[in-house]
This record gives C-alpha cells, structure tokens and sequence, in this order.
C-alpha cells in the first residue's frame, strides 16, 4: 500500500489533472452545469420520500424511542436525513461503478504510455468526493431553514469523514478494479450488488427498523421469525451514513464507536485492496 | 527454426552488454525474454493470481534471449514478419509492459508513436487534451505551457484546435498525436509504422521531425516492414524471428537475409499445382473447366514470392466438357487491396490466338509468360477469366476471382509505387561561367 500511495503522490500532479478533467467532463456540453450535482439528488430525494414515507410510512420514530437517533421524525428532517445519507451513498457507489472498470476503460493508456493506474482509483475517488461537496450545502440550508439546529463545531468532524470515506473507497476500488482485469465480470457483479448495499443500508429507512425486525416480524406470522439486526453489525456503510447523518442533520457528533469500526473497515480494505492491486499491477498491461 | 537463429546473434554476452552500459548506450537489452499467461478461462486467472490451486496457464514466449545494444545517437530498424515479436519488443523497451526474465536499460526519456492520440478525450478541445496528454507523458506544468504553442502550430490544426476532439477527421486526430508525441523532446523515439496516416503533405513534415530529431543526436528505434523505410533512415538493422533476434548488422546485409527467408518461406512446400476454386466468387456455365492456375517462378518451379523483375508465368490448366465457340482465357492481376492493375488475354493481341473446335474430353495449359515481372514490392492476386466470345457480349464459362495470391519483393528497391517504369533520366546543368554540362542515366 505505501509504495502504491508514494506512486501516487509522486504523479499528483496528473491526479490533479485527471480529476479537474473529470469534473469539467461531467459538464462539458451541458446547459446547466454545476447545478446537476444538486438536481441529480434532489429528485432522487423526492423519489424516495414518496415511496418510503408516504406509501411505506417509513418513520423516525418518535422522540426518544431509539436513543441512537436524536431527532423527532418530523417530514422535513425526514426529508434531509435522507438528503444526506443519499449524497454520501451517491459518491461512494459511482466511485465503486466506474472504479470497478477504470482499468479495463483506461486500457489504451495503459496498453500504450507508461501510465500509473495507480492514479486510478484515487482519481474517481476525488472526484465523486468533490461532486458530493458541491451537494452538501444544501442539507446545511435545509438544517437552518426546517429546525432552530444550527451548524457548530461539529462540522470539524466533515473532513474526517470525507477522509475516512475516501480511503475506504479508493482500498475498495483497486481491489474490484484488478479482479475486474482479471474476470469482467466482476463489473456486472458489482452492479447488482450495488442496489443490494443500498437498500441494507439505513438511507430510507432508520436503523431501528432493521434492528426491530426480530419483533415486528415475529407477530403476524406465528413462529416465522427473520432477525436481520446483524446487518448492521457488518456493514460499513452504515457506520459511515449514520456519522454523517448525525453530523450534517442534527448537529451532533457521530457515534464514535461507529466511526471506530468504519476506521477498521478502511484500513483493511486499503491493505487487501493495495496488495491485490500492486500485485497485479505489473501484468496489467498485458491483460487488458 | 530455433537451430538457426541461436548461431547468428552478434553481441549476445550479457557481460559485455553489462560493461557497455554506461551512458554511452541508449537502450541495453540484456537478455530479455517476455512470457503471456495463456488461460484458457479468465476465471483461472483470477484464481491464479489469488494463489488459490496450482498454475493453471500455457506459456507463449513472444520474445526470448534478445540482447540489444542501442548506442546514443543511432537510427536503428527493426524488422520482422507479422507476429514476429516487434510490437512486444517496442512494449518492453517503452516500459509498458516489463519482461518476464532478463533486464531493459534505458537512459533517458523514451515516446513511442505507438500511443498517438492515446488518451484524448472526446468531449474536450484539442488544446485542453494537449494539456493532459503531456502531463500523461510525464511533463511538468511549465513545460507544458511552454509547448503548447509549437504544438498548436505543428498540429496545423488552425480554429479547429478549440474545437472538441470528437468533431476530428481521423487524420487531424492523428496529426495532433503526432505534434504531442515529437515535441515532448524525448532522448529515445520508438516509431511503430506510425507513419503511414495523414496526407502527403503532412507525412512529409513528420518524415522531416524524424530526420531532424535524429541528426540532433536522438535515438530511433524505427519497427517496420517496409524495408525501403528502414534501409533509407537506419544505418543498423536487428531482424526478429518467431520472438528471436536472428540477424543485426548493417542495413543492406540484414534487408537482404530478410528477403531471402520471406522468399525460401513463401515458396515452401509449393511442388504442386494450387488447386483452382476457394472462398472467393466463381460462376460461368461449365463447358470448360479450369482445373487448376500455378506461377511458375524463372527456374521453371512453381513459387508464389516473385523478386521485381523475374520472369513471371500464370499457367492454367483446363479441361473441356462441353461444346463451345470461341474461348478466351484472360488474366487479371491485382494489388491486395483490389486496385486493379493489369488485364489481358490471348485474343486482344496483334496477333490473337483463336481456339476453335474445341472438343470434351480435351485438356491443355494457357500460359502467360511476363519476361520481367514490372511489379514492385508488395502483395497481388491472380482472377483467372474464361469467357466465350463467340456472342454479341461475352458469356462467362468460368470466371474465378482470386484464385492465387502471391508477393513481390523488391531487392533493390530503385523505385517506389506499385510498378517499375523503365526510364531514362537527364540533367542539363547550365552552369554560371555560361558552360552546359550534360549528365544522363539510361535505363
């Protein structure tokens, strides 16, 4: 992994320019620019308000039900909880997507030019990183208009998120963009798998739903029972969606021992997914 | 094959290629070898590269045992028949792709025009993809905007320059990669027939970048096999052979072993008479059958490689099956890529051969003989043409396209194109003093 993050830092400035293309490509030829990083999760937000709040009547629950979750279920702040873990999911699974495939959609440089895939990853990463900035006020206007919350010091803890956040995309990333080298179809995998993560991640519904599950279901059907509280127990996501709920929407410091487990997660995922990577990299440009 | 090339390698000792690689030397290939994994499902390379069972792949050695010992300054040509191992040489002294054993030396910055155009984005104009596809080569910011210009300018790209790179010809595309690729000054150019893209007009201003790069002390390491390009710009000459550096020395001596293997290989193994029909479109109404079509080469022996300026024969044979009233048998001759170059048969002459009363059971041979084959290097193709004329318009009895492909070298290389002109040449120098001075060249 260091000789990886060495490789990268000494092309920074072919990072910088990978991802100042990317940014400008994402625009290029369209009429309203910028504003697409906003409208893209607005509607999503729509979207899913309509169909978990008002067909599924999904709800925070009422004030202090769930001591993990600090606020009172009303449909505005529904509305930017939501708002919030669709940014953070936004940029994590467009970064996995196109990461995925980077190599096998770089493959003429990489065939051709000496070129450090390396870069890669980290450059989606950054990129998608940046897009999701450019979303995030939004939630903070959202904050200050819908509750008497207002932003404090807790946003301290955005760039150790953002941090957090992008290393363990970018460990992800080269590990499924060297298999995806390897076997194609790791792509089409990790598309499925995508939507699979999204809805076992807490984004539309809270995590006290899932963690109940073991009750609710237990009722109506006898003995049929399907505890699912361990889901959450595993999936980094949502260690990672539930802090920047907290953060960006209530204001509050994120559960820190979430936050130590999503440190965890990162790190193992970039020492897995930096020793796959450098191990293959050599042969990467005989196999696509 | 392989008893033939381990005897010749000139300066094979790894040794000496190690004492000599000092910074005189601008490539030094020290044994290098490159193996591919042939798997035969990409799931068995996933499992392999996760040590995860035994090794489960075919080796293919593309390269093996190449020694090469570039000096600084050198024009060097790389020949090789298709698949020889050129591409995959060009990759591991580039650095692309590393070798399996064996090490490559390289000093200084090496381009290689095998990348033109690579890693333009569409969407963006060309000026912003000259930015990039600098900073992809490895050149700093001031550097680059230090180039931009004479880039702009080389590109001859005008307005265009501001324009998406999506709206480009493929010509201008290549242009742009080419103006990028030279002007990064690199110490080592790779050029992989890169070259033939473009008009006239600019090829002749590439070939003009080339020279001025080399006489200003660059390296070149040129792939082709157009040997007349080689034999004009390099001085040394390295020819591989199934992945194996068989010959290297002087252009002249390494052009010509090249031509004597293409030519024993092309005519292996042609004792007998190529059978006529194929995959290509035949039709006509059968009273004569064309049974077979051979070229026989000057000693009498069929061939299907000819050098500029042999005697050159196409002899059909046929056999008659039916009544017909006047046949004719015509032979066609075209380039590779269909252009038509010569037609003819035995009754459009000053004096026709007339078949008549030609009856089944009756077979023979039609034979055109060419005295000196006018063709120049490359590749053609024989359709054989029988028709009856004995109609207002003549009637197809047996019309074969493409039923022999044969190849033309060209040893001495005199002429460029398709065909030979035999012509005289003669320069009138009137001279200051008012003297004329007369020099001729009869062919």
């Amino acid at each position: 992994m260091l000789s990886l993050l060495r490789s990268v830092l000494r092309n920074r400035a072919l990072l910088r320019d990978f991802v100042v293309r990317d940014l400008k490509s994402r625009y290029v030829g369209s009429a309203m620019g910028f504003f697409w990083s906003v409208i893209f999760p607005v509607v999503n937000l729509f979207v899913y308000m309509f169909v978990f709040r008002l067909v599924l009547k999904a709800r925070w629950g009422d004030p202090g039900s769930d001591p993990t979750y600090p606020g009172d279920g009303s449909p505005g702040e529904t509305a930017l909880v939501m708002l919030a873990g669709i940014l953070a999911w936004a940029a994590f699974a467009e970064t996995m997507s196109r990461g995925t495939n980077s190599l096998v959609e770089n493959a003429n440089l990489i065939k051709k030019v000496v070129f450090p895939s390396e870069i890669l990853p980290p450059y989606l990463t950054i990129s998608s990183i940046v897009n999701m900035l450019i979303g995030m006020p939004i939630v903070l206007f959202g904050v200050i208009v819908f509750s008497d919350r207002r932003p404090g010091l807790e946003l301290l803890a955005v760039p150790l998120l953002l941090v957090l956040q992008a290393a363990f995309t970018i460990g992800l990333t080269y590990l499924l963009s060297a298999l995806n080298a390897m076997v194609r179809d790791v792509y089409h995998i990790i598309g499925v798998a995508t939507t699979v993560w999204m809805f076992a991640t807490p984004i539309f519904y809270p995590a006290k739903m899932v963690r109940d599950s073991y009750q609710s279901l237990g009722g109506g059907f006898g003995s049929f029972m399907l505890p699912l509280g361990w889901i959450l127990e595993i999936n980094p996501m949502h260690w990672l969606i539930d802090s920047w709920q907290r953060v960006l929407v209530f204001q509050l410091w994120p559960q820190w021992d979430l936050v130590f487990r999503f440190v965890l997660a990162t790190v193992l995922m970039l020492v897995v997914g930096g020793a796959v990577f450098r191990d293959n990299r050599k042969s990467f440009p005989d196999l696509l | 094959m392989s008893e033939t090339s381990s005897a010749v390698p000139a300066n094979a000792s790894s040794a000496a290629a190690a004492s000599r690689s000092g910074s005189e030397q601008a490539i030094v290939a020290d044994g290098v070898s490159k193996c591919y994994r042939l798997y035969q499902k990409p799931m068995h390379r996933l499992l392999d590269s996760l040590h995860i069972g035994g090794p489960r792949y075919r080796e293919f050695w593309a390269l093996r045992e190449v020694y090469l010992d570039v000096r600084k300054g050198a024009t060097v040509g790389v020949i090789g028949e298709n698949g020889a191992g050129k591409s995959t040489l060009l990759k591991l002294l580039s650095g692309v792709s590393s070798p399996t054993t064996g090490s490559v030396q390289v000093n200084g910055r090496v381009t290689s025009l095998i990348e033109l155009g690579a890693g333009f984005h569409p969407e963006f104009s060309g000026i912003e993809n000259i930015g990039l596809a600098c900073s992809i080569l490895g050149m700093l910011p001031d550097e680059i905007a230090e180039k931009t210009p004479q880039i702009v300018e080389f590109s001859e790209l005008g307005d265009f320059i501001h324009r998406p790179v999506k709206d480009y010809s493929s010509g201008m595309y290549v242009r742009l990669g080419f103006a990028v690729a030279t002007c990064v000054e690199p110490d080592i150019l790779l050029v992989d027939e890169a070259l033939s893209v473009g008009d006239e007009h600019f090829r002749g201003k590439c070939m003009r970048r080339l020279n001025e790069f080399a006489e200003g002390g660059g390296t070149t390491l040129f792939v082709s096999h157009d040997l007349g390009a080689v034999k004009q710009m390099c001085e040394h000459v390295v020819l591989v052979h199934e992945g194996r550096v068989v010959e290297q020395g002087p252009a002249e001596r390494v052009a010509d072993a090249y031509l004597k293997r293409v030519k024993m290989r092309g005519n292996d193994g042609l004792s007998f008479a190529a059978r006529a029909g194929g995959d290509y479109p035949q039709w006509g109404s059968g009273e004569i059958a064309v049974e077979s079509v051979e070229l026989i080469g000057p000693g009498g022996q069929a061939a299907r490689v000819f050098s500029s300026g042999e005697q050159f024969t196409v002899q059909t044979r046929y056999r008659v099956q039916g009544a017909v009233r006047e046949p004719v048998f015509g032979v066609g001759i075209y380039r590779s890529d269909g252009t038509y170059v010569n037609g003819s048969n035995h009754e459009w002459r000053a004096q026709p051969i007339q078949l008549t009363g030609l009856e089944p059971g009756e077979t023979g041979t039609v034979e055109m003989i060419v005295g000196s084959l006018p063709l120049l290097q490359g590749e053609y193709y024989i359709s054989t043409f029988l028709y009856d004329h004995g109609h207002p318009t003549p009637v197809a009895i047996d019309h074969r396209e493409r039923v022999v492909v044969f190849q033309v070298v060209d040893e001495l290389h005199r002429q460029h194109g398709m065909v030979t002109l035999e012509s005289d040449w003669r320069v009138r120098r009137e001279l200051a003093g008012g003297e004329v001075c007369e020099l001729e060249s009869q062919s």
